[in-house]
C-alpha cells in the first residue's frame, strides 16, 4: 500500500525476499555477510540523501558529516566500558543528531543551489578536520568501541549484536523501515507541500506555507537518519573514523543515488547495490578497477536519463 | 614574527593565490559560460604535472615539455567537450557531476597505469634555479618569483581576451544569455569547445608550472579541485574577477594559517568560506542575477 509505482512494487517484491534469502547460502562465510550488511547499512544512508537531493531540491555535499557523527556521538555519549540499553541509544543518537542538524540547516538553508553544496562541503570539512586532528578522538585513526549496547527491549533481547547473521537482519529490516519511512513521508500532505517547494518555491511561499519551516524539518529528518545508518555502521565493525565524514563518502553516496535514479528512494538501495556490486568485481578482477568503475559512472550517464530506476520504470510500464 | 619571514609568507602565499587562480579560472568560466559543473577539473591540473615530467623525461627541456603539454592538454579538453560533455548541455546538473566523478575516475586509473603510483619530480629549469636575497640572511627562490609573474601576465592576458577582444565579447554574451546569442549566428558550440579545451589548459598549465615546486603524487587533483571550489565560490560563481580576489585572499590566508596557527589550518579556508556565505550567500563578485 506504500508503494503505488508498479516498478517500485516490483522491485521491492524482488529485492527484499532475495536479500532474506542471500544469506542462508553464505552461512559458511562470514566475510560476505559482513559486506551485505555494510552495503544495507550505506543504502539507509544513500537513501536519506536520495530523499534530501531528489525530492526536496536541497543538493548537500557534507551529508557524511551525520554519517559520521551518529559514530561519534555513541562514543560521546555512551559510558566507554559499561553496555548501554541499544534502543535508548538509537533514539538519544538520532535526536542528538536532528538537533545539530537544526543549527546547521538554519545556517545552510539561507543559500541553494551550487552555494548550498559548498557550504555543507565547507561545515562538513570542519568537523571533519576537528576529528581528524583532535587526540582526544584518536586523530586519524578514530576510536575503538569497546563494549557494544545491549539490546533487549522491555527485558527481552531479540538478537545478539556480535553475531553477524542478526546483524545483517537486523539492519535488513531497518533498511526496510527506512524505506517505508520515506514513502509515509513523501506520500503524505508534507511531502506533497514538500514536492512544491521543490518545484517551486516563490508559489509556495505565495499559497502561505513557510518554505523555510519545510526545508529545515525535512534537513533535520534526513539527518537524524543518516547518523542512525552511521551509528550502525559503528556498530558493525566496532570502531569510528574519520573518514567516514570525508567528502568522498558524501560523493560516493551522490552517485549511488544518482546512479539509482535521484527521488525514487528505491533507487538509492538500487544505486548501492549496483554501485558495491561493480566496485567488488572489478577490484577482483584488476588491480586497476577504477578504470573500469569509471569507464561504467560514465557509459551509464550517457545511456540512462534518469538513472537505473528509470531503467526499471520503463521495462516495467512497457510489459502492460 | 619578523619581517623578513612575514614577507616570505606574503610572497608564498601570494604565489599559491595566483596559481590557485589559475585552475579555478577556468573552473569558473567553464561554469559561467557553459553551465558545466567540471569535477575533473582537478584532473586535469594532474594531468598538467604528469606530461611536463614524462615529457621532461623524453627531452630534458623543460620550456618545450611544458609547451607541448598545454597543447595536448588543449587537445584532451577539446576531445573531451567533443566526445562526452556536449551531451550533456540539457541535462541536469547532477548528471554533469556523476559523469564527472567517472572521468576522475579513469583519469586516476590512467595515471597509475601508465606513470604508476611513486612521487615523482621535475628539477627547477637551470635558469631560474637561483634565488634572491630578500634581506642579508633571507633568501627566496626565483622560480617561485617566476610562476607568480607568469600567473599574473595570464590572468592579464585572461582579462584582455575576455574584456577587449571578439570572442571574449562572445563568451560574455554566452554568460548572460545563450539562446540569443545562438539567435544572432553565432556557433555556439565552437564557442563552447573553445571555452573548454582552454579551461583545461589553464588547470594543466598550472599542473606544469607546479611540477618543480611540488612532489607530483597519486590524488593531487582531488586536493586541488576542493581548494578550488573554495574559490570560485568565495569568488561568486562565474566570475573571473571575482576568483582572482578569491584565489589571492585564500593563498594568503592559508599560507599564514599555517605558520601562525598550525592546529586548525587545515579548517580555516573552510571557515573563511563559510563566514563569506554567511554574509554573502552569493559570493563576493556574484555574476547572477
Amino acid at each position: 500500500m506504500f508503494f503505488l509505482k508498479k516498478a517500485e512494487n516490483w522491485f521491492v517484491w524482488i529485492f527484499f525476499p532475495l536479500a532474506l534469502l542471500l544469506p542462508l547460502f553464505l552461512e559458511q562465510n562470514e566475510f560476505y555477510v559482513n559486506k551485505l550488511t555494510s552495503v544495507v547499512i550505506f543504502a539507509m544512508f544513500v537513501m536519506s540523501l536520495d530523499y534530501l537531493v531528489g525530492r526536496c531540491g536541497m543538493i548537500t555535499l557534507g551529508h557524511s558529516m551525520f554519517y559520521g557523527l551518529g559514530g561519534y556521538l555513541f562514543i560521546m555519549i555512551a559510558p566507554e566500558y559499561e553496555a548501554v540499553n541499544f534502543w535508548v541509544y538509537t533514539f538519544y543518537i538520532c535526536v542528538i543528531a536532528a538537533l545539530i542538524a537544526l543549527v546547521v540547516g538554519v545556517i545552510v538553508l539561507r543559500t541553494s543551489g551550487i552555494y548550498m553544496i559548498m557550504i555543507t562541503l565547507a561545515i562538513a570539512q570542519m568537523c571533519f578536520y576537528f576529528f581528524s586532528d583532535s587526540v582526544e578522538f584518536g586523530g586519524n585513526d578514530g576510536l575503538f568501541i569497546f563494549t557494544k549496547p545491549d539490546t533487549s527491549l522491555f527485558g527481552l533481547s531479540f538478537f545478539n549484536l556480535d553475531d553477524p547473521m542478526h546483524f545483517y537482519y537486523f539492519c535488513l529490516l531497518s533498511l526496510f523501515n527506512c524505506l517505508v519511512f520515506w514513502k509515509v513521508v513523501t506520500g503524505s500532505r508534507f511531502g506533497r507541500i514538500m514536492e512544491a517547494v521543490k518545484d517551486n518555491p516563490a508559489r509556495t511561499t505565495a499559497l502561505g506555507y513557510n518554505v523555510f519551516l519545510f526545508r529545515l524539518i525535512s534537513y533535520c529528518m534526513a539527518s537524524a537518519l543518516a547518523a542512525y545508518a552511521g551509528y550502525l555502521f559503528a556498530l558493525q565493525y566496532g570502531y569510528v573514523n574519520p573518514s567516514m565524514m570525508s567528502w568522498q563518502t558524501s560523493g560516493t553516496a551522490l552517485v549511488m543515488s544518482i546512479l539509482g535514479g535521484m527521488g525514487s528512494l528505491y533507487g538509492a538501495i538500487l544505486g548501492t547495490v549496483v554501485y558495491e556490486g561493480l566496485h567488488y568485481t572489478f577490484e577482483h578482477l584488476t588491480q586497476h578497477w577504477l578504470l573500469l568503475m569509471g569507464s561504467m559512472i560514465i557509459a551509464m550517464v550517457m545511456l540512462f536519463k534518469s538513472g537505473l530506476a528509470g531503467v526499471i520504470d520503463n521495462l516495467v510500464e512497457r510489459r502492460k | 614574527m619578523d619581517f623578513a619571514i612575514f614577507l616570505v609568507q606574503l610572497l608564498n602565499g601570494l604565489q599559491y593565490g595566483l596559481l590557485l587562480f589559475l585552475i579555478a579560472s577556468g573552473l569558473t568560466l567553464v561554469f559561467g559560460v557553459m553551465g558545466i559543473l567540471n569535477l575533473a577539473h582537478g584532473s586535469m591540473y594532474m594531468v598538467g604535472a604528469y606530461l611536463v615530467w614524462y615529457f621532461f623525461q623524453l627531452t630534458d627541456q623543460f620550456l618545450l615539455s611544458a609547451l607541448i603539454s598545454a597543447a595536448l592538454a588543449l587537445g584532451l579538453g577539446v576531445l573531451i567537450e567533443k566526445t562526452l560533455i556536449h551531451r550533456l548541455y540539457k541535462r541536469n546538473h547532477l548528471d554533469q557531476v556523476l559523469l564527472t566523478i567517472g572521468m576522475i575516475f579513469v583519469f586516476n586509473a590512467l595515471q597509475s597505469i601508465l606513470w604508476g603510483d611513486d612521487p615523482l619530480g621535475v628539477p627547477v629549469p637551470e635558469l631560474l634555479s637561483g634565488s634572491i636575497h630578500l634581506t642579508e640572511l633571507v633568501e627566496y627562490p626565483v622560480y617561485r618569483l617566476f610562476v607568480a609573474a607568469l600567473c599574473l601576465l595570464l590572468a592579464g592576458a585572461l582579462y584582455l581576451v575576455i574584456n577587449r577582444t571578439r570572442i571574449g565579447m562572445l563568451i560574455r554574451a554566452g554568460e548572460s544569455n545563450r539562446e540569443m546569442v545562438e539567435c544572432l549566428g553565432v556557433n555556439i558550440n565552437q564557442l563552447y569547445t573553445l571555452v573548454f579545451g582552454a579551461g583545461v589548459m589553464l588547470a594543466a598549465l598550472a599542473g606544469v608550472v607546479a611540477a618543480p615546486m611540488i612532489s607530483i603524487v597519486p590524488g593531487m587533483g582531488e586536493h586541488v579541485l576542493i581548494t578550488c571550489f573554495v574559490v570560485v565560490v568565495i569568488g561568486g560563481m562565474g566570475s573571473i574577477k571575482g576568483a582572482f580576489v578569491a584565489a589571492l585572499l585564500v593563498g594568503v590566508v592559508d599560507t599564514f594559517a599555517s605558520v601562525l596557527v598550525p592546529g586548525v589550518s587545515s579548517m580555516i579556508v573552510y571557515i573563511l568560506m563559510a563566514v563569506i556565505l554567511l554574509i554573502k550567500p552569493e559570493g563576493l563578485f556574484s555574476s547572477q542575477k
